[in-house]
């Protein structure tokens, strides 16, 4: 199913009682490809959850509409939206075993005992928790009960499925597992999923696309690849990326960037205003450790091995770098070297703004 | 590595082996409470248990003339026990339950509309911390033939007037009116614990999950209150075992007002201070004692069955 949101606003009466207004989610238009996984990714408390729950019908919205598959669903409440929804923390009931949590919603909708128990097995198989069906939720573990919760989501067949930070209450490993268990059973069940989550590398890893946040303003709504590859800002560019992206603040110049404290020009390709104030913001990846031409002089710090690379931590001028060298790259803390910007991976932002040249 | 040592034994004091010197402190403290406790509590059951064996037992000179079942015996072919112990029973059938479904309905209310607590909190406790005089003389108000509130009521229904009072048919229906109303404030606060510790997510995802107000209400709120209403069904049974005082309000220490209606403590009472019979007094205290006991047990068993979390 599709879904379309158009200027989606939401304002809560703040919670300090000075009688103020927050804006939540501040007129918020995109369109999710049915079928898809979309990562709804932004700091805590820039609204996402308010976003989901807006979706999913529990918050009335302030102002805007939601659409799926063009029917206007904006006022209509959870029972007759057709979503699943997944909770932080689970929220199984504690009553229920998990044959009768996962049957809870068909329930609800009157559907016959005998069918409804057959429905709940078969996504219990699904989501590989058959064997637990008699157990009460205080007898799971947490990423036992994120399948049980999944599954009573995914047991009305809902048209669109809403997951809140749903691997943050679990432990590292588990968090991996979990989060290929989900994009496995998105896939196998094919239904529209917004996944909430403020872990940038989580959303990266499991969607088809990011839609982030900031608050409650949308930054950028593009495919995974792509906010990474092309990020609309310099909030984007430094969010999404782990080691995060190298930022050099100076002023642009037609020759080159006057980074602060540096005496050298870093050459740029990208085209400013003579003059502005600026944050040349390059990759990791897109770090060169090379004597050729357009270089730049630069200090070692530190050195890290990751694996078959290292991990160089350098200075240009008073700003604190990183970059992949390889393994037999011979250099040293305290080293003297030179280093390079690929175009791609490098980008200039005007720094009073954050907008991308 | 000796300095962590010792950090760690002070932060595990409570595991400090139990010695007799060790124990000084505490029992120093506590020592008024259980002087109390023995004088006030324990010497008068164990005297109330003897008491009930006592045959024949003579209150001023202390003398009886044997042990034996004879009180039990003699209590039990007494037609006023038995009636006592039919009325308490019967009201304890439909003061216990009533009260609790209005209770509950008054406590989810409540629950659900924030605002509105302070003021109710002031309107349910009021019961509780009004004299037994005063209400007695409202209630007694309220139960008039010409003016009571409850007559101008059923006279709404077209309903003739009742002598409440007065007339042996509506003795029970009057002092349960009155059990129900004097239990409500205490089981009300402490439904309204219970629905306060019940988490709100639960009730988000129920509506999640396409539930409405009346299926959340019987599937999750219900159950998920069940410990604290066995808890409060089983605290108003044995306290509705105990009932006497309404007799004393409502019909001036009178049991009904043709001596019509018996509860156990009533019985207890009038045997021990009207009749000075202290054995039968003793013997059906034993009973009543049975009874409740009976019913504390069946709590632990049930409290146990609906424990959810960990
Ligand atoms: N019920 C509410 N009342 C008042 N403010 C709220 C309420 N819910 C959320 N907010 C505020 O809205 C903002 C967004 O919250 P939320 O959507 O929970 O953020 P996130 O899920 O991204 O961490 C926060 O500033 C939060 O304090
Ligand atoms: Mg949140």
């Amino acid at each position: 199913m599709k879904v379309t949101i158009k200027d989606l606003t939401k304002k809560f009466a703040s919670r300090d009682k000075t009688g103020e207004m927050v804006t939540a989610v501040d007129t918020l238009s995109a369109e999710f490809e049915s079928g898809k996984l979309i990562a709804l990714l932004g700091p805590s408390g820039c609204g996402k959850s308010t976003m989901l729950n807006m979706l999913s019908g529990i918050l009335p919205v302030t102002s805007g509409k939601i659409y799926f598959d063009d029917v206007d669903v904006t006022d209509l409440s959870p029972d007759k939206r057709e979503v699943g929804l997944v909770f932080q923390n689970y929220a199984l009931y504690p009553h229920m075993t998990v044959l009768e949590n996962i049957c809870f919603p068909l329930k609800i909708k009157k559907v016959p005992k005998a069918e409804r128990i057959e429905k709940a097995v078969e996504i219990a198989k699904m989501v590989h928790i058959e064997d637990y069906l008699k157990r009460l939720p205080k007898e799971l573990s947490g990423g036992q009960q994120q399948r049980v919760a999944i599954a009573r989501a995914l047991v009305k067949k809902p048209k669109l499925l809403l997951l809140d930070e749903p691997l943050s209450n679990l432990d590292a490993k588990l968090r991996v597992e979990m989060r290929e268990e989900i994009r496995r059973i998105q896939r196998e069940s094919g239904v529209t999923t917004v996944f909430v989550t403020h872990d940038q590398e989580e959303a990266t890893s499991i969607s088809d696309y990011i839609l982030l946040m900031k608050l409650g303003v949308m930054q950028q709504f593009s495919a995974t690849r792509e906010i990474y590859n092309n990020p609309g800002n310099l909030f984007v560019a430094d969010f999404i990326g782990n080691p995060t992206i190298n930022q050099i603040h100076g002023t642009y110049t037609a020759d080159g960037i006057k980074a602060d404290g540096c005496d050298e020009l870093i050459p740029c390709a990208i085209k400013a205003n003579e003059g502005d104030r600026v944050v040349f913001a390059v990759r990791p990846e897109a770090v060169i450790f090379e004597n050729e031409k357009n270089t730049v002089n630069a200090t070692v710090n530190d050195l890290y091995s990751s694996g078959k690379d290292w991990l160089v931590n350098f200075m240009i001028g008073d700003t604190d770098l990183r970059g992949y060298c390889d393994a037999d790259f011979n250099v040293s803390e305290g080293s003297k070297i030179k280093v390079g910007f690929k175009e791609k991976g490098a980008f200039l932002f005007n720094e009073a703004t954050g907008e991308r040249y | 590595m000796a300095v962590r040592e010792k950090k760690v034994r002070k932060y595990k004091d409570s595991d400090e082996k139990i010695t007799a010197r060790s124990l000084i402190t505490p029992f120093v403290f506590s020592l008024p409470f259980m002087i109390g406790l023995l004088i006030f509590t324990v010497y008068p059951f164990i005297r109330a248990v003897l008491l009930s064996f006592m045959e024949d037992y003579r209150f001023l000179s202390g003398k009886f003339s044997g042990y034996g079942l004879g009180n039990y015996t003699a209590i039990f072919s007494d037609p006023n026990f038995i009636n006592a112990l039919k009325s308490t029973t019967k009201y304890v059938l439909i003061v216990v339950p009533t009260s609790l479904v209005i209770s509950i309905l008054v406590a989810v209310g409540l629950n659900n509309v924030k605002k509105l607590q302070g003021l109710f909190q002031t309107a349910y406790f009021l019961p509780m911390v009004t004299s037994a005089t005063a209400v007695g003389m409202i209630f007694r108000w309220l139960y008039d033939y010409d003016y009571g509130l409850f007559n101008y009521f059923i006279g709404f229904l077209g309903i003739d007037k009742i002598h409440w009072l007065a007339d042996v048919k509506y003795t029970m229906a009057s002092i349960c009116i009155y059990g129900i109303w004097s239990m409500l404030p205490f089981t009300i606060i402490l439904l309204l614990a219970g629905l306060q510790n019940i988490d709100p997510i639960y009730y988000t995802a129920a509506r999640a999950d396409g539930a409405k107000s009346k299926d959340i209400f019987f599937n999750i709120t219900i159950p998920l209150l069940a410990p604290t209403i066995i808890l409060t069904s089983i605290v108003n049974v044995m306290s509705a075992f105990k009932v006497y005082d309404s007799l004393f309000v409502l019909y001036g220490a009178k049991p009904g007002p043709a001596f019509n209606l018996y509860t156990v403590i009533y019985y207890l009472y009038d045997q021990f201070w009207n009749k000075n019979k202290l054995g039968y007094a003793a013997a059906s205290a034993m009973i009543l004692f049975v009874i409740i006991a009976l019913f504390t047990l069946l709590q632990n068993l049930i409290t146990r069955k609906t424990n959810y979390y960990n």
